[in-house]
Formats: C-alpha cells, structure tokens, sequence
C-alpha cells in the first residue's frame, strides 16, 4: 500500500517530500511521485502537507 | 557518453564540482567556485530557474551588496522599510523601522535567474531540466551523480558534489546524512497565495512598506500569518504552522482571509499564485560535510529560525562552500576533513546570531496568546530591535514586570 495524493489538490510544493523519512516520495517537475515499494503508510506526509491533499490506504 | 543538443555544448562526463539545485545557495556556490578557477556543472531538476516559487521572499537590505549581487529593477518588488507584528486580537501593533527590518520583496522568478546568469558569467555550466535521482558512491565517497537529462539517463563524475536542493534536502539523504529528513517538529509547513487587488492601509494607516507579521494560535500555531507587499495593491499572503499542528496551513489561511476584520483589506483580493513547502527551523545538519560532498542553504537547514526566511542564510553559506569547494577542487584535497573548512567558516560568521535566534524560538513556542497580547501591549519598537540585535535581558525585565509569571519561559535568554 501507499499514500494517495490528490493531483488535482496538490500545489507540488515538496513538503511532504522533505518530511518523508524513507524517500519514498519524490518531486518531479509538475508532480509528486509516490514510490508505492519505500511508503510504509506512516502518515508524516498526511500531517505535513499544507494543502491537505494526501490521504492514507483505507484498511 | 557525450550530451549533445544538436551540436551546443551539453553535459561533459567529468568536472570538478557539480552543484545540485540553482537557488540561492546552489547559484552563489557556482559563482564562488567557478571564480576560484574550478570546473563547475550546476543541475537544477526544475525547466525554469526560480519556478515554481516556493517562498515568501523577503531578503534583508544589507545582503546583495554584501554579497556582490546586484539586483536588476524586476527582481524587486517592494522595498521594505520596516516591519508590523500584529498581537493575536488582530489589534494592538507595533511597528519597526530599523535598519535590521529594511530589505526588499523579491520577485524570485527574476532573482534567481539573475543569480544563475552571474555564475553563467563566472564560468559555471548550468542545465535547467537536469533531474539528478542518485548519487555515484564508491567506498562511501561520493563521486558525482546519476542525472536525467534530454530524455536520457548518464552519470557525471566530479571530485566534489554540492547538495543545494532546499527543504527537500533529498540529495543529502542519499549521501548518507540521515538528519537531512524534516521531522514534523523541526519544521513549519506554509502555504501562500499572491494576491491582487489587496489594500496595504487601513484607517488612514500605510503598511505598504512593511512586511506584518500576525502572532497567534488562532491564527498560525506556532508559526505566523504573513502579509508582505509585492507592489502597490499586490501582496504575499501566506501562513507557517508548526508540523505537529492541526489540520493544515490552508485551514489557517482562509481563516485568516475570511475573518471579518480583514474583509476591508483582504476581502475582494484574487489568488493570482499558489505557492507552499516545508521550512526547516530547527538546528542545522549536524555535519555539513563527508568525503567529497557538501551541503548548503536550506538543505543545511540553514534556515533563520525565527521568522523562517532561508534566502540570506542561503547566499552566504552558499558562498562559503563555494569558496572552500574551488579552493579544494583545485588543490586537490577533497576529503571530508578539508572540506569542514566550510562549516568551520560558516559557524564563526552565522552562529553567533543563529544560535541566540535558535534559543527565542524555544521561548516563543512556549507562549501562548494571551502572553503574546501581554506583551506587545508592553513592549515598543526599540526593544523588538534589542530582541533582533540579540540584546535580550533589558526587554525581558519589562516584560516580567507586567507578566512574572513568565519567568521561567524567559530566565533562559538572559542567561545567554
């Protein structure tokens, strides 16, 4: 599993990026890229993004 | 594997320093370096320098002439003379005009890119669009990088790498620097919107040459709501909250725009940018440096940790590992013990105010709004430019006379 962004939300400002303790995200040029194989669900992205705009797996 | 874009000049497969990222610190780095006579390669993973803009802009007056950097007109936006900070009942102020409140806002779109054509003209090689994923380590040195670059994957060797990526700090992760990772306590998290059509004056009053500064929970917990002037009705209007804080910083912004007693100023602007990101304010790494690797500016966490502006911080240290890489480079002594000239250099010219900045934020994050009110109900402009000189124990007696029972929160700065 792995965290969902909502693209349409995200403002590809890189926060959960420098939050992200396993690199398993990443920013691309327009985009934030999930590594579904790094993401452990720990949800630090989810608190730090500014927007809102990630969301954890449902279980 | 040579890059080639129809004949021009790409990529070589070898220099003496490669910089990653073209900000502030990434540019001033090239600059420095590549005038110590050192091939230098910057890559920037973004297909414009200074886009998208991530940033409130702010930058002190005294720092482009410090720093050799000569700001053409539309890198300007506003010139700044003083600052406003705003009690948590939107009501009481103060307002400072001292030489430490004076700078500019920048329009970092044009900055940045004035500071990339002063490195170009040094002699440093700079490719927008050049994604850098991985670094090349053998032996746990590091010796160049894996970029994505003209619809290609190649590595580029060099004796030294510059890690200059901001916030993120990815680059120095990869190298090995485990404390380059931003844990939610350590960092702000912001959000902004550029905003048209916004009044800078109220009641007779013109703040179009301040930057406001709002203090509160309700507003921004444990950071700040920000209003700073981009031109005669155009402003940055953004809000940094602490990373442990609920629920977002967009939350606490349209709170902001949609409180009643900023409806005369705020209340018929337009959104004309969205910008965020993450701000480090907490110590800087731990080690700036290993064998043939650097790290610089926000990356560093080199971050002022009061008011979270990166941008001075970001030049001069900048500055710094490119005068300490060059001379390395050409010396040919690139371990990590060579290279700590830079932190070295970096500490006896920053820490002093750093560390005292570091201390007044672990005060300030103990207070509450009701402390906050107190206070600037208490205080006048000539203490806050005390507080910024560093000059701590006069204002902390004030305060206690009319709030003791901060006494504990604030013993520490005296003791400083």
């Amino acid at each position: 599993m792995a965290v969902t962004i909502n693209h349409d939300k995200c403002i590809y400002c890189g926060a959960c990026v420098a939050t992200c303790p396993y690199l398993a995200l990443r920013l691309r040029e327009v985009y934030v890229e999930v590594y579904p194989d790094k993401c452990v669900d720990c949800g630090l992205c989810v608190k730090a993004c500014p927007m809102g705009c990630i969301t954890l797996p449902k279980k | 594997m040579s890059s080639e874009i129809l004949g021009f000049p790409g990529i070589k497969d070898e220099y003496d320093i490669i910089i990653v990222g073209a900000g502030p610190a990434g540019a001033l780095a090239a600059r420095e370096a590549a005038k110590k006579g050192a091939s230098v390669l910057v890559l920037d993973r973004r297909k414009e320098l200074g886009a998208p803009v991530r940033c409130g802009e702010g930058l002190g007056a005294k720092y482009p002439e410090k720093f050799g950097i000569k700001l053409s007109p539309g890198a300007i936006s506003a010139h700044i003379n003083g600052a406003r900070v705003i009690a948590p009942n939107l009501k009481d102020d103060i307002i400072i005009r001292t030489p430490e409140t004076k700078g500019f806002v920048l329009d970092r779109k044009v900055f940045d890119k004035d500071l990339a054509k002063d490195a170009a003209r040094a002699g440093a090689s700079i490719f927008s669009k050049a994604e850098v994923y991985d670094l090349i380590q053998e032996g746990g040195k590091v010796k160049g990088v894996k970029v994505n670059f003209d619809g290609g994957k190649r590595e580029v060797r060099s004796k030294i790498v510059i890690a200059a990526d901001g916030a993120e700090s990815v680059i120095a992760r990869l190298a090995g620097m485990k404390d380059g990772v931003s844990t939610l306590y350590d960092t702000d998290y912001g959000m902004e919107y550029e905003m048209a059509n916004v009044k800078l004056e109220e009641n007779g009053k013109d703040f179009s040459d301040l930057i406001e500064l709002f203090f509160g929970r309700e507003w921004a917990p444990r950071g700040y709501t920000w209003i700073f002037p981009k031109g005669k009705d155009v402003a940055n209007v953004g809000v940094g909250i602490g990373g442990l804080e609920a629920p977002n910083a967009i939350h606490y912004l349209h709170k902001f725009l949609a409180d009643p007693r900023m409806k005369y100023r705020l209340g018929n602007a337009s959104i004309i940018a969205t910008k965020g990101g993450a701000i480090p304010v907490c110590q800087p790494l731990k080690e700036f440096v290993k064998d043939g690797f650097m790290v610089t500016g926000t990356a560093a966490h080199q971050v002022d940790p009061i008011h979270g502006g990166g941008i001075g911080l970001a030049l001069n240290a900048g500055r710094l590992a490119g005068i300490v890489a060059g001379e390395c480079a050409l010396e040919n002594k690139v371990d990590a013990a060579s290279l700590d000239r830079y932190k070295k250099i970096w500490y006896e010219e920053e820490w002093g105010k750093f560390g005292k900045r570091l201390a007044l934020r672990k005060v300030l994050e103990k207070m509450n709004d009701d402390d906050f009110n107190s206070i600037l109900s208490t205080i006048n402009d000539k203490d806050i430019d005390l507080v910024l000189e560093g000059k701590f124990a006069p204002v902390v007696q004030k305060v206690l006379v009319k709030r003791p029972q901060l006494l504990k929160v604030l013993t520490v700065l005296v003791n400083l």
